[in-house]
């Protein structure tokens, strides 16, 4: 009872402040936005709220985030030269540090659950599962400290980090490992860590490649097709779906080794690993279905077409047949188990297609990130 | 059902082969790609267009009829089942399935269980009169099923949609023959009727080019190789075209100064339209698309890099032609572009890291002879840092598929042409060559006057070889002088003692100049060898740069062209409605679960059997069941 109060407590002291926040943004900022960008604003504050108080933890690392990217911009003091100046910026909260402790973090927590995975003692468990919250956190501290240190590089630079290859592999480790947390919460299957961090560890190789050899992590200026609050939507919602199909297809990897014996002892029954796949494609694909329909909208108004068959729009529509087919057979007829596992791993092949190989393979209207 | 799945199996294939292969490219990229055997083939089927070929269409058509089809059919059994309260089970069947519970029951409320029922949000029917007893039967849910008919619905109402923006109208006045696309460049005012679409044409997405200042009544449809004039029904103005730089150059925003004017009724509107800010006018969306040079005023001095003749002055304009004969041969110069911007990865003094850098205007022209032959070059007009110098960079090639090859000119001490072609004219100056070459051999210590004339000849020789053709034909000559049986070594250690006699040569050359001329600073004022080595590697390279004439860009103004979209879209509604449709769909099937339940009192007995049934059984429905069959055996036992 007593921690009931508790909970409600939190609950609504966690919704004012955001509220609060939220109306203190919209009115010291409003220079900086439109009037879409004010609803965008108000409307996250909304979600944030909701998801917050649905989801403890999430509630936790919201506060977390929003602290240290607080400190972080408060070590600044407006000015850039401080990141080399500054201790705590050079090494733990400037945009890019946290991007490293990011990548650090999650081979980390990958190693501890399959720890955990073959010694089973709950402490390993515990512990990859802490990890990665942190890991996650950093990705957000320092995406949050990259959108601020954009807007000190000149104003007119200034933008949300997720316009580039770079940024949004970044937001795909983190909404990943998200919507894995969420459902190694929900439904107990901690184990599925082990799997599921390959997949965001392979993210993390291809980060720093990507910094170290491109040196990709430099923000540059968005170019005119960009500068849009639609790119505030639609790129979020795609790695929601991104992120969704990358679980699915890790967590039917793990059903493909138990389905043929191996590791079996050590993995979850068959039908929650089937059950939790179907979960992940579902969610993923009620995103990217949004997110696919926001991007013809935000086509329509700055390329003059919803739908010009730009190499990077023909593969989502392929994308999306592929799993739109994928659910019509588990949903209309019935169908479970090693076909599906399979079909859903090929479809991660799709997906990473779409995502990747597009920008490395085919030019067109989306060439916003090239290798 | 399969049908449509095979259609939509086709579709994704055909998608793909529309990302793979480059689409609406210039014909001549595919011959040159395929060769022609494999490009008549390509074309017959249509590839180069892919989403507008015949066969795509007619897949979208099919996809549409045969998702109709599987509506009209399944629909009205959705409908009956979604009304339909299966109110006539029997006890055994009831008992069949996986989550029926039998219990006794002390006291029977069937209100209070209905009550209870719909605060769960199930809609409940009570059927006292049953000839097996007392019934309620209840569900939820029912909107998954129509989630059914939304997902499919939506595919045939956006599938619509996007036909209406196709091109159909089109592709039928093309087979009856009424239509026809346009292959000659020529005036928009002199083309044929069977080349213009009127302005009620159902949909369209035109484009425009228009230089500042310029007026437009009519745009420009791209169709496979040719082209279509779309009517539009008012004329555009470009009264100004803008674009905004960041402070590291690259570009910031495109706005167009519009004037748009009602052709019937007069009536005029201006508006900026910029990239993601477009203007719907008369149902035509107008977008900001390109931008290119719109005719910028040239002016250059001409060069000749490899004799000593003086430059000239020429002007001309982008898009015009210059006649002009340049040592004896007639040549024509074609501009193409110019740009005034252009951003390029430069490795800058201080640091070692390549950064965008705006290097400055840039102009492409063609150089082509009698026999219609052309060289394409593209020259930038301020020096550029490369490799720890500054240099005049001209890039050339013989076709736009090869990459430019360039000749880079040392700038001199003022960061300009002049001292590279004052050396080059040294070069040429048999007489200074030749006292350059005494004068460094009286520096020297050869001892007899023989062997000093030997030397001066041989020199003279190999200067004159590196005049008329480069290293290269100093190579050439030395091939002709040494015996074939000399060992690669000896060769090679020839080759660097004539390049350094060339070096110095060149250097004496300097010297003297610098003597003769002590009040301009033209060469670098230190000793390192660089400008000369430098100015001597560009004057070899220049017998490589086609016509050895040099454009360099003294002055400009700039006019530019903006180039616009214009979109006629009537389906973009129903595309949109489709979607919203689309996503109510897919949500109602995988988020809503249908559940029907019953509960039977047998006729004279206590016993009572509560059966769930569920069309997509999860996980969670097992203990979902569990939960709800424990309350209502506690509210009857109570």
């Amino acid at each position: 009872m007593l921690g009931n109060i508790k909970d409600k407590f939190m609950n609504y002291s966690f919704g004012l402040a955001l509220a609060c926040l939220t109306i203190f943004a919209v009115f010291k900022f409003n220079n900086f936005m439109d009037n879409y960008e004010i609803i965008i604003l108000i409307g996250s504050g909304i979600t944030f709220t909701w998801m917050g108080n649905l989801w403890p933890n999430f509630k936790k690392l919201f506060i977390y985030t929003f602290l240290l990217s607080f400190i972080s911009i408060y070590l600044y003091k407006g000015n850039l030269e401080q990141i080399e100046l500054n201790f705590f910026l050079k090494y733990f909260l400037s945009s890019q540090s946290a991007i490293m402790w990011m990548t650090a973090l999650y081979p980390l927590s990958l190693i501890t659950y399959w720890v955990y995975l073959f010694s089973r003692q709950d402490f390993y468990g515990n512990l990859a599962t802490k990890l990665t919250w942190i890991a996650t956190m950093m990705g957000f501290v320092g995406l949050l400290v990259r959108w601020y240190e954009s807007y000190l590089i000149s104003i007119d630079v200034g933008h949300i980090p997720v316009s580039n290859l770079y940024e949004v592999f970044v937001l795909f480790c983190l909404i990943t490992s998200l919507l894995y947390l969420h459902y190694e919460e929900k439904l107990e299957i901690k184990k599925m860590g082990a799997f599921v961090l390959i997949i965001i560890t392979a993210a993390v190789a291809f980060i720093l490649w990507y910094t170290f050899e491109k040196g990709a992590n430099e923000i540059q200026p968005l170019v005119p097709a960009l500068q849009s609050y639609w790119m505030k939507i639609h790129v979020p919602a795609n790695f929601i779906g991104y992120g969704a199909f990358a679980m699915a297809a890790m967590i039917s990897v793990a059903y493909l080794l138990k389905d043929k014996g191996i590791m079996g002892n050590y993995l979850p029954e068959l039908n929650v690993l089937d059950e939790m796949t179907y979960k992940a494609i579902s969610i993923g694909f009620i995103f990217f279905t949004i997110a696919t329909i926001l991007g013809a909208v935000w086509a329509a108004e700055a390329w003059g077409g919803y739908w010009s068959w730009d190499p990077k729009e023909t593969w989502a529509l392929i994308v999306w047949l592929n799993y739109a087919a994928w659910l019509h057979l588990r949903l209309i007829k019935g169908l479970r188990g090693t076909v599906l596992a399979w079909w859903s791993l090929v479809g991660l092949a799709v997906t990473t297609f779409a995502f990747l190989g597009v920008n490395l393979f085919l030019s067109g209207l989306h060439s916003y990130g090239e290798l | 059902m399969r049908f449509a799945i095979t259609m939509f199996s086709l579709l994704a294939v055909a998608s793909v082969i529309g990302t793979v292969l480059k689409q609406n490219e210039p014909y001549n990229n595919y011959i040159i790609k395929f060769g022609q055997f494999w490009f008549d083939i390509f074309n017959q089927l249509g590839l180069y267009n892919v989403y507008q070929a015949f066969w795509f269409l007619l897949i979208l058509i099919f996809l549409i009829t045969s998702t109709s089809l599987c509506i009209s059919r399944n629909t009205p059994k959705i409908l009956k089942d979604y009304k339909n309260f299966q109110d006539r089970i029997r006890e055994k069947s009831l008992l069949s399935f996986k989550h029926s519970y039998q219990f006794t029951t002390k006291k029977f409320n069937a209100k209070k269980i209905i009550e209870f029922l719909r605060s769960k949000n199930y809609k409940v029917k009570h059927k006292t009169s049953n000839e097996e007893g007392d019934l309620i039967v209840a569900k939820k849910g029912d909107l998954q099923k129509l989630g059914y008919i939304f997902t499919h619905l939506a595919i045939v109402v956006i599938s619509i949609g996007g036909l209406l923006d196709g091109n159909l109208v089109f592709k039928v006045q093309e087979l009856m023959g009424t239509k026809q696309i346009q292959l000659l460049d020529q005036e928009l005012s002199k083309i044929p009727l069977a080349g213009r679409m009127s302005e009620n044409n159902l949909s369209y997405r035109a484009s425009i080019l228009l230089s500042e200042g310029d007026t437009k009544t009519a745009a420009i449809l791209r169709a496979k190789e040719g082209y279509l004039v779309q009517e539009i029904p008012f004329s555009i103005t470009l009264k100004d075209f803008n674009i905004e730089h960041y402070s590291t150059g690259q570009p910031k925003s495109f706005k167009s100064d519009l004037l748009v004017r009602d052709k019937k009724t007069g009536e005029s509107i201006t508006k900026t339209i910029s990239v993601n800010k477009p203007l719907t006018y008369k149902g035509v969306t107008i977008y900001q698309a390109a931008f290119e040079d719109g005719g910028s005023q040239l002016n250059f001095l001409v060069w000749d890099l490899n004799s000593s003749q003086p430059f000239f002055k020429m002007n001309s304009e982008v898009f015009k032609n210059n006649k002009l004969t340049f040592e004896n041969k007639n040549l024509t110069l074609e501009f193409k572009d110019f740009r005034k911007f252009n951003i390029l990865e430069i490795i800058s003094d201080e640091e070692q890291k390549p950064k965008p850098t705006n290097v400055g205007p840039n102009f492409l022209y063609k150089v082509r002879n009698e026999s219609g032959q052309a060289k394409e070059y593209q020259t930038y007009q301020f020096p550029m840092f490369v490799d720890g110098n500054y240099f005049f960079m001209s890039g050339t090639r013989d076709s736009p598929q090869e990459e430019f090859k360039y000749l880079k000119i040392p700038a001199d001490n003022n960061l300009s042409l002049e001292g590279f072609m004052i050396f080059k004219s040294l070069l040429n100056n048999s007489q200074k060559v030749s006292n350059a070459i005494s004068k460094g051999l009286n520096e020297s210590a050869f001892a007899t006057n023989e062997k000093k004339e030997a030397f001066q000849s041989g020199t003279q020789n190999i200067i004159n070889s590196f005049i008329t053709g480069g290293y290269n034909a100093v190579v050439e000559t030395m091939n002709l002088n040494i015996p074939e049986q000399a060992s690669s070594s000896d060769k090679e250690k020839a080759v660097e003692t004539y390049i350094n006699i060339i070096y110095l040569v060149g250097q004496q050359l300097v010297k003297s100049y610098k003597d003769d001329n002590q009040d301009k600073i033209i060469f670098p004022t230190d000793d390192s060898p660089r400008f000369i080595q430098d100015a001597l590697t560009a004057y070899s390279d220049s017998f490589f740069y086609g016509v050895p004439l040099y454009l360099e860009l003294k002055d400009y103004k700039h006019v530019q062209a903006s180039g616009l979209q214009l979109t006629k879209s009537p389906g973009q509604i129903w595309v949109y409605l489709g979607s919203i449709l689309l996503v109510m769909g897919i949500f109602c099937m995988i988020y809503i679960q249908e559940i029907r339940l019953w509960i039977l009192v047998k006729k004279g007995s206590n016993s009572l059997i509560v059966s769930l049934a569920t069309n997509r059984d999860r996980m969670d429905f097992d203990q979902y069941a569990i939960e709800l069959k424990d309350n209502i055996k506690k509210m009857t036992n109570r």
